[in-house]
Formats: C-alpha cells, structure tokens, sequence
C-alpha cells in the first residue's frame, strides 16, 4: 500500500475511534500533524508566541467539524486548511499579523557565512511577500511548495478546481520571484 | 522553462520548505496534544463573535419574513381592488337592453358595493324600489 494510502487509513481509523469517544486517538492525531500544521501557520505569518494557541484552536474546530469531513482529501491537507481559517480570524482580531522573526536554527546553519546571510534575507523577503499575497494564493502556495501537495489534492480540500489551483500557485510564484530577485 | 528558471523554482520550494520550520520544532506537541484533549471535554462555548454572527442571521429571518407578509399585503390589496372592477366593467360594455331587471339590480349592486362601505346613505337607498327604466337610466349615470 503507497505511503499516503497507508496513512490516510490509519488517520481514517483514528478518527472514527474519536468519534466512538477514545480521547487518546485525538491526541494521537494531534501527535501526527502538529508539527506540519504548526509550520504552514508560522510560514503563513502565525507569529511564534501565538503558535501554540492556534494549532490548538485549529484541532479543536476539526474535531468539532469531522463529521463534514468526507475523506474528499487527506486528514492533514483538511486541518491545514482550517489552520488557515483560524489564522485569518485571528489576524482579523489582532488587525496584523507579526512578522515571523528569522529563527535562529536557520540563521546559523553551517556552511559560508555570507552565503547564509544571503538565505535568511531571502527568507525574510519571501516570507513578507507571502503574507501581502491575497489568502488562497498563499494557501495554494505553500500547501503545493511546501507540503509538496497535488494540485487535485489542493483543490480538493479548498474547494476549488485544480486548474484554478494551477492558476493561483503561478500568480503567487511570479510575485514571490518578482519580490526575490 | 529554462534552466535559470527551474533554479528558480527550486530556490523558492527550497525557502519554503525552510520556512516556520524552527518554530514547528520549537512546538511541545505532546503539551498541545494533552491540551487539545482537556479542551475537547469542554462543552462548545458560544462566543462573542458567534453570538454576533447569530444576530444578523435573524435579523436577516425577520426581514425576509416582514417582506413576504408585506408583500401578501400588497397582493390582497390589489385583489381586492381588482375584483370589483372586472365584475362591473363586463356589463357596462355590453347592451343595457339586453339585460333582466334583477341582472340590473345585480350590476347597479355591484357598483354601488365599493361606495357602500364609505357612504352608509346609499346602502340605505334600497333598489327594490326602482323600475326597469329606473334602473337602465341609473346605470347610463353611473357609466357616464
């Protein structure tokens, strides 16, 4: 069985035991996809003392709303999409969303110092184009650059068709080369 | 594409793959996890802003509600205005001569009805008391 097949069925299974009311399967659902949820929110703009909060706030609504969730796309591609949600409540609120500073890990990965001073500029730049570009085009982006996502698998979880999801992931790549070069 | 192009493309997945990946790391998951769960035996607290949320939605009931009795109204207004005036006009086009004495008696009746509730003198007039020529010459009035 490919891997996504495998684990979308142990996702499917973990699901229906929370919904018979075994807590622990929740929390080994929050276990499996918190960290990837927790990185498409930060790359979002999430800010990072807020993370905590919103990936919270994101399983709570998805395992309040997992009776709609028909297995239309993985498990993960569905919260990441909720995640987005909640991050544009939660921007709403605030009225801003911070910047993300540049974490220190990446400021000092190994390797020539002026070459990675180079790439954390040109992460802060992608990461401050990212949050101007218009919602579904950001989403688009990183669930496709990022999570390395389908364009079907993309378009299903936002409800879209997967040319328009095409169409956004290229509007999003040429200003975020535009604003890289 | 060209082969500056792809670097390009690989450059960006690259910086976006990297991106909010400390963060992530810096996530206690087993912390959110127990979290999570402690908060899911919590009943669904209905906050402000779905408190908010539900106030346009029945303002939004009552006004379409308002505009369908309002325009119920409308409709039976306008019914009622039309009913009168269909049952009178069919006979006035047509020959007086042709028609019975109570045939007139009916059409001058239905004439009079709409003035009837604003003038209780001519319900009290009585047609009883006229004749066919009486008659004939009280509908040409009215008709004229």
């Amino acid at each position: 069985m490919p891997r996504a097949q495998s684990l979308a069925a142990a996702d499917a299974a973990l699901i229906a035991a929370w919904q018979g009311g075994d807590e622990q399967a929740a929390a080994e659902l929050v276990r499996r996809h918190a960290r990837a949820l927790a990185r498409f929110l930060a790359a979002a703009g999430a800010p990072e003392a807020d993370l905590d909060d919103l990936v919270q706030e994101t399983f709570i609504r998805a395992f309040r709303a997992v009776g709609r969730f028909r297995g239309q796309c993985q498990f993960r591609t569905w919260l990441l999409t909720i995640g987005g949600n909640v991050l544009k409540d939660a921007a709403r609120r605030l009225q801003q969303v911070r910047v993300v500073p540049l974490d220190d890990e990446l400021r000092s990965r190994d390797g020539d110092p002026h070459e990675t001073a180079v790439a954390g500029e040109a992460e802060a730049r992608l990461q401050d184009v990212l949050e101007r570009l218009p919602h579904m085009q950001r989403e688009v982006f990183l669930l496709r650059a990022q999570q390395g996502l389908e364009y079907e698998e993309i378009a299903a979880a936002l409800g879209t068709s997967a040319g328009a999801a095409r169409v956004h992931y290229h509007h999003a790549v040429r200003r975020l080369k535009e604003a890289l070069q | 594409m060209n082969l500056d192009e792809e670097l390009q493309d690989a450059k960006l997945r690259e910086l976006a793959r990297l991106l909010g990946a400390g963060a992530a790391e810096r996530l206690d998951v087993e912390r959110t996890a127990q979290a999570v769960v402690t908060r899911l035996r919590q009943p669904p607290r209905v906050t402000l802003a779905g408190w908010v949320w539900m106030q346009p939605a029945w303002l939004k009931i009552a006004a379409a509600i308002v505009l369908v009795l309002g325009a119920g109204l409308v409709t039976r207004v306008l019914l009622r205005e039309r009913v009168p005036m269909t049952a009178v006009v069919a006979p006035l086009g047509e020959d007086l001569t042709d028609l019975t004495a109570d045939q007139l008696r009916e059409t001058v009746g239905a004439l009079e009805q709409p003035f009837a509730e604003e003038s209780p003198d001519a319900r009290d007039a009585g047609l009883e008391s006229l004749n066919t020529i009486e008659l004939r010459a009280l509908l040409r009035t009215l008709e004229s």
